[in-house]
């Protein structure tokens, strides 16, 4: 991953600091730096959102297309991750220099969406065991600075949020054939509830604490982070330790509360917002890329 | 090439029938003992077999069973790196492989390396990376591999054990023992060190792997999946852990039966 160079003093400047509760930018240990998402920024997507949190910007396309449910559940549709590190983020990403860490975020995104309650695949069965809808969930890391996990949730919450999938018609002909029609209306569509879509929330130790929200300077400074998953209702969806250190029981046991809390926090100001930005509608000023 | 139009062509896709043969496991008795007799809610791993030094060309080496999940891990390095311009001065490199056998697991795999083994090298590497002193092994790298021959459930948790057996074999210097223990949690119960059917079955419930440093009592690897409660996870660390301490015995003793196969003691005589 993008990695900063910090010396021996800076270090030790940013360990005392969040030692204290007090982080180089002026935030305290459990505060997330100034977050920004817009949603229905990609035209050709059925549903996308950008994210910035300080200097890492996330962009999420979402495509939905017509598929095979898989065998073992005939009556599901199912999302596709993928996640691409283009060599704007950091020079490293250059040819196949993202593809590890692309994998390695892609994973981790099925092992979040792995269950039942997350998203209801059901409502993208379109006839059991023939035709259901596959959403492609696309993540374009456009620049990295830190905390890329729990920008790129925010921002497929936000796509999810924003996804319009068109409603269909099955008819089926003398011949026992079935034939799908798509509506022509492109206001008759079906939206996704996206109220138990998890946030990820990723925690630093940085010497005996940890903080929410690292920058990579912070990043450098810390051994082990642990990722945690969490629905608007507080439940884990998902828990990984990444890092190269090794964590106590005690401090893992202390971050996931500490994570639990903070992901609470973080769902409903989030879904607030993107039900205000939807009730704009059409008169919503856009801000793209260069805002 | 001419085909044989009197002939009736097979449909163009096919299934494999054990996709809708392990249908049935779905239903395993959600409390109760469990199927092989052990208990549920308490830290009840299956028994191990464990041995070092297998594998002669393997600088280290080590075989591990328990129940049928039966996988093997050897070690190659300390040695120089083939690539020199990934070659660190300051500390060595580790890599790991870790693979599923194509025969392992009820449905054939393919040989080639897909994302859930990439996934599960991941793991392995975050997992045995904090216990290994890669400081004592400056432009050197040390290759970890462990192959998967039989899935019954819970490979990464033994991989990880494995995986240190065999480091400990080769003689690299470590910090600890590296111990895996997982479990699967389903409806208000949890099953520890659960076979691939109780894996596959827990649909609703998440599954949690820990690996765990026993005597410096740190956690260098989690993973969870599947939805559960924050108190629910919190307790499965403690019984995972629970279970590595089961097994952490076990290991010594294969490991000071290796070391006196080895070196055999001064005969009395």
């Amino acid at each position: 991953m993008a990695t900063v160079q910090v010396s021996e003093a800076e270090k030790v400047y940013i360990l005392h600091g969040i030692r204290d509760d007090l982080r180089v930018d002026g935030r305290g240990c459990e505060d997330y730096r100034h977050m920004e998402i817009e949603t229905d920024v990609v035209s050709n997507t059925d549903g996308s959102a950008k994210v910035t949190l300080g200097h890492t910007a996330v962009l999420v396309g979402i495509k939905a297309e017509i598929g095979k449910p898989r065998p073992m559940v005939p009556n599901e549709g199912y999302l596709e991750f993928f996640v691409d590190c283009s060599a704007n983020a950091t020079p490293e990403f250059e040819g196949r220099g993202g593809e590890e860490l692309g994998t390695e975020l892609s994973n981790t995104l099925y092992r979040v969406f792995n269950n039942k309650h997350s998203l209801d695949l059901r409502s993208l069965c379109i006839s059991p065991g023939e035709h259901c809808w596959v959403l492609y969930v696309d993540v374009l890391l456009l620049q990295c600075d830190g905390n890329l996990y729990d920008a790129m949730s925010v921002a497929i919450k936000a796509a999810l949020f924003n996804t319009k999938i068109p409603r269909v018609n099955i008819s089926s002909d003398d011949e026992g054939g079935k034939e799908i029609e798509l509506s022509d209306d492109p206001f008759d569509c079906m939206r996704l509830d996206v109220e138990n879509v998890p946030c990820i929330v990723t925690l630093c130790k940085v010497g005996h604490r940890h903080v929410v929200d690292a920058t990579l300077q912070e990043k450098a400074c810390s051994v082990a982070s642990l990722l945690i998953s969490v629905t608007h209702k507080g439940a884990v969806t998902c828990a990984r330790k990444v890092g190269g250190g090794s964590l106590d029981p005690e401090s893992v046991f202390e971050m996931t509360e500490a994570g639990k809390r903070v992901g609470k926090a973080l769902h409903a100001p989030l879904m607030a917002l993107l039900r205000q930005e939807e009730s704009l509608g059409m008169k919503r000023h856009k801000v793209g890329f260069l805002g | 090439m001419p085909t044989d139009t009197k002939r009736v062509r097979g449909p163009e896709v096919s299934q494999s029938p054990v996709l809708f043969g392990c249908r049935p496991a779905a239903v395993l008795p959600s409390h109760g003992p469990r199927a092989d007799g052990r208990q549920r809610d308490q830290a009840d791993v299956r028994p191990v077999f464990v041995r070092c030094g297998l594998v002669s060309q393997a600088n280290g080496s080590a075989y591990m069973e328990a129940g049928s999940t039966k996988l093997m891990c050897c070690v190659y390095g300390p040695r120089e790196t083939e690539r020199k311009d990934e070659t660190d001065m300051k500390c060595g490199r580790l890599t790991t492989d870790m693979r599923l056998a194509p025969f392992s697991c009820p449905v054939r795999g393919s040989w080639i390396q897909g994302t859930q083994d990439k996934d599960l090298s991941l793991m392995l590497y975050e997992s045995l990376q904090p216990a290994v002193c890669l400081q004592k092994y400056p432009r050197s790298q040390i290759e970890v591999s462990v192959m998967v021959l039989e899935n019954s459930g819970s490979v990464l948790a033994h991989a990880v054990t494995c995986a240190s057996l065999a480091l400990a074999d080769a003689g690299i210097e470590m910090y600890d023992l590296v111990l895996g223990c997982s479990l699967c949690q389903d409806a208000g119960s949890y099953v520890v060190d659960p076979t691939y059917a109780e894996e596959t079955s827990c649909g609703s419930g998440g599954g949690l792997t820990v690996a765990f440093l026993p005597s410096l009592n740190q956690i260098s690897g989690l993973q969870s999946d599947g939805e559960m409660s924050e108190e629910t996870l919190t307790a499965g660390v403690r019984t995972c852990i629970e279970g590595c301490y089961k097994l952490y015995p076990v290991i010594q003793q294969a490991l000071i039966q290796a070391l006196r196969r080895a070196a055999p003691p001064p005969s009395e005589s």
